[in-house]
């Protein structure tokens, strides 16, 4: 995941350099004689470094420059204009949502235009602060599940919610198996009482786990469902209780309502918010009609095998300005990730590599 | 957020409205809030570059048809690029076939694998499913709970891993006695390359007439991608987009159906097994923009400037189909009474039996009914409707045989009626004109 995003960022980053470097280079033009070859504005501009070390040639116009490297060169919005046109493009092609894109360009923009810098500092360096600084802002911070169960009263109690069929389930039995190989007792709650064979599908995976499972009859309450498997954990002392629930649209006010009645009877400590990592605009609003109705502690983003660009964890993150907790990597109980925000967003960046 | 959109689209509709030249910085304007629009539908992004790109290109170029206005003129444009972009509807045959489902974990292949059953079942066909995930803990649990739902045959095996096996034992079981077969399977996306040979494999041994996608309506920008993938390894001839009851827009599944080059036929719109829709192009685009009336107001200009003649030679000719007539009869029924209107055209000395008045609004919407359970050769030919046939539509129809009849009946009445007109002078007449004289469609 993400592989795509980071490569193109590495490219607007060497665009952004380029462009306000040549506009610094512009500012310079008055004062040089023209008729020299190297006065053309450097076109396509090789790796940074190399840029720099061309720099140093006792040319005429590197001359000029030493002149005015003290002087300041003030950053104006046409000077990035064109990179962060090119950054809108790649954030929307990486499934960011509209509105947050807009939000992180004007971000950018804000942070750029105006801004003074050295000749001598490194542009790169201040593209990529800039970018940072805005991901970061975006992505908050992450949560560590373990050490939130250890540091919490017992059972700890997790609920999952979302729209049909992002994966809240396989992710209830991934969570289940993290938590048992960390060390924890777990039972789940079979809160799907409407889906045909969802049932089935926890029994099945929570079996193949050796998790237990507190399910009734299809049709029948997921309230009682999960009060019951909170109070089987309670009197076998099990550390966590995993509550899975039916898929249900935003707009449908009677089950919103359902899933708000289970909340109050069961408590959770967490609730999680299920989405895919595959979703495009509809994640934004979703995410935020959850958040809203019912309440959003963490986010899970599933299916993120499927796509490598991973916009919707920028997105979501953004929208309901909750840490993503785990990233779902594949169909399998291993395939979960817990999320790092920082890790992530140096990983995009990159080290200059 | 998205009814901004929507608004400030129509916005920038507005500024063109009244002009008379082309301005081109209002073009640019609406232009960008289109491509806001489209993408914040999940619409292919370099898709949306092109299309707006071409949509510039014909506001300022193309001259606008003679008293047209300036924004109609573009508004046509943006509609007709749109649909172009949206293919054909995937025809739907009602004919014995096979049909493989394909799709992404998730994307409600099970659910509408249930819902085609039903809509088969409806149409008076016998369908039987087979459940070929051999995956999915409780995958043949929750197709078959479904199925019984319906009393429609399942045939699965959760003990079984191999899911070609399933389709080696299950079609050969089912061919003879079933007419619609429909082959429910796992999720999978393209970067899986042993399931995609799987879902490959399948293909091959089943020779399926459709391999419909199914896609979530609220998918991004990976739907391109994801479809050229399936498309490659099968051959995707048409696309269903599901979950559009919530508020996703779909963009994901025109992307779909652009990098297929194939058609969506049917939108998902609920969580029980009645909720399937064919599919409706214009209300499709009008949920992409988020403004309601562009097709309705494309076609009152587009009226204005040019009414279609119809064509009665061609009718003439025998040309006259069961499809003909009932547009035929809805365009006159919202006219009034039939008679009075029938003696106004210029119809000149011809007779016209007295069954042809004979015509109801509860009768037109039996006939509808009907219709809807025919397929597209006998719509197109209902002379090969044969008894058998009479049968099946009937069933499918929900009525009975001899109200199947009196449709053929007052269809052969109406067509020889046009055969007496045959020989008449000025054989192109203005249908629409002549409408509008009694106060035209749309009332
Ligand atoms: N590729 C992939 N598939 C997943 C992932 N998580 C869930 N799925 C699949 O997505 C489908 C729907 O998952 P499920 O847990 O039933 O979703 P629910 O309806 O939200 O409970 C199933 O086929 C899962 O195997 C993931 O991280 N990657
Ligand atoms: N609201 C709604 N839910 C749907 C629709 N189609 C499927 N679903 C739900 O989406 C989830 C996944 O569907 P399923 O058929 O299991 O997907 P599959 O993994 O592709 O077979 C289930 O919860 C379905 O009930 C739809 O059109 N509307
Ligand atoms: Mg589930
Ligand atoms: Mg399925």
């Amino acid at each position: 995941m993400f592989d795509s995003l980071k490569k193109k960022l590495q490219n607007i980053r060497t665009k952004f350099a380029s462009n306000i470097e040549e506009a610094a280079e512009v500012e310079v033009e008055p004062q040089q004689t023209s008729g020299t070859a190297e006065a053309a504005p450097p076109l396509a501009r090789p790796e940074p470094p190399a840029a720099l070390e061309e720099r140093e040639r006792p040319t005429l116009i590197n001359r000029v420059k030493v002149f005015v490297r003290e002087r300041e060169i003030l950053i104006r919005e046409k000077d990035i204009e064109e990179p962060l046109a090119e950054l809108e493009m790649v954030l929307l092609e990486n499934d960011v949502a509209l509105p947050v894109t807009d939000e992180i360009i004007s971000r950018m923009r804000a942070d750029l235009v105006g801004r003074h810098r050295g000749l001598g500092a490194s542009v790169d360096d201040l593209v990529v602060s800039t970018l940072r600084s805005a991901l970061c802002g975006v992505l908050g911070e992450g949560l560590d599940l373990l050490r939130y169960v250890q540091e919490h009263e017992r059972p700890v109690k997790i609920l999952f919610t979302g729209v049909n069929g992002t994966g809240k389930t396989t992710t209830v039995a991934k969570v289940g198996h993290y938590l048992q190989k960390n060390g924890f007792s777990v039972v789940i709650g079979a809160g799907d009482t409407f889906r045909a064979g969802a049932i089935e599908q926890i029994v099945t995976h929570a079996d193949r786990l050796g998790i237990r499972v507190v399910h009734h009859q299809p049709g029948a309450d997921p309230s009682a469902v999960l009060f019951d498997a909170v109070q089987y954990a309670k009197a076998h002392n099990i550390d966590v209780v995993l509550a899975d629930t039916a898929g249900r649209f935003h707009n449908r006010a009677n089950l919103m309502n359902q899933l708000e009645k289970i909340r109050r009877v069961m408590k959770p400590d967490l609730v999680v918010y299920v989405d895919e990592a595959v979703a495009g605009n509809d994640a934004v609003i979703r995410a935020d009609e959850f958040n809203r109705t019912v309440g959003t502690d963490a986010v899970v983003l599933t299916k993120a095998d499927m796509d490598p660009r991973g916009g919707a964890a920028i997105s979501i993150a953004h929208t309901v300005g909750k840490p993503i907790l785990f990233l779902g990597t594949g169909q399998g109980y291993d395939d979960i990730m817990p999320f790092e925000p920082r890790a992530m967003v140096d990983e995009l960046l990159g080290g200059g590599d | 957020m998205l009814d901004t959109l929507g608004n400030s689209l129509k916005d920038a509709v507005k500024k063109l409205s009244g002009k008379t030249v082309i301005d081109r910085a209002a073009v640019d304007e609406l232009v960008r809030d289109l491509q806001r629009a489209l993408l914040s539908a999940d619409v292919n992004v370099r898709l949306v570059m092109q299309l707006s790109q071409s949509i510039k290109k014909r506001a300022l170029e193309e001259e606008p048809p003679k008293g047209m206005g300036v924004r109609v003129h573009v508004l046509r444009i943006v509609y007709q690029e749109l649909v172009r972009l949206m293919g054909r509807t995937g025809e739907v045959s009602l004919e014995p076939q096979t049909i493989l489902m394909a799709g992404l974990q998730g994307s409600g292949k099970t659910t509408t694998t249930a819902k085609l059953a039903r809509y088969f079942q409806r149409k008076g066909l016998r369908v039987a499913v087979i459940c070929a995930d051999t995956f999915r803990p409780g995958a043949y649990d929750q197709l078959k709970t479904l199925c019984d739902r319906i009393s429609v045959p399942c045939f699965g095996d959760p003990a079984e891993s191999d899911a070609l096996a399933i389709v080696r034992e299950g079609l050969p079981r089912f061919r003879k006695q079933y007419e619609v077969i429909i082959i429910d399977t796992q999720g999978r996306h393209a970067l899986e390359e042993n399931l995609i040979q799987e879902i490959i494999q399948i293909n091959e041994i089943a020779h399926p007439d459709h391999r419909w996608l199914v896609i979530d309506a609220a998918l991004g920008q990976q739907a391109s991608e994801q479809a050229r993938r399936f498309h490659d390894a099968i051959g995707i001839d048409g696309v269903i987009v599901t979950k559009m009851d919530g508020t996703a827009k779909g963009g994901g599944a025109l992307s779909a159906v652009a990098e297929t080059r194939s058609g969506i036929v049917f939108i998902g719109s609920g969580e029980t097994i009645e909720d399937l829709e064919r599919f409706d192009p214009d209300g499709f685009i009008s949920r992409l923009l988020g403004m309601g009336d562009l097709k309705a107001l494309v076609e009152r200009a587009e009226e204005a400037v040019s009414t279609d003649e119809i064509d009665v030679n061609a009718m003439l000719k025998g040309k006259f189909t069961l499809r003909d007539m009932y547009k035929q009869l809805e365009a006159l029924n919202r006219m009034g009474p039939l008679r009075q209107i029938m003696s106004m055209l210029p119809l000149g000395g011809m007779q016209i039996p007295d069954e042809a008045y004979d015509i109801t609004s509860t009768k037109m919407q039996r006939y509808r009914v009907i219709m809807d359970s025919m397929t597209p050769s006998e719509l197109d030919d209902p002379s090969i409707i044969g008894s058998a046939r009479v049968q099946r539509i009937a069933r499918g129809a929900g009525v009975t045989p001899e109200d199947v009849r009196e449709l053929i009946k007052y269809y052969k009445i109406m067509q020889r009626a046009l055969k007496g007109m045959r020989g008449m002078d000025g054989g192109k007449f203005n249908m629409q004109r002549m409408m509008k004289k009694f106060g035209g469609p749309g009332r």
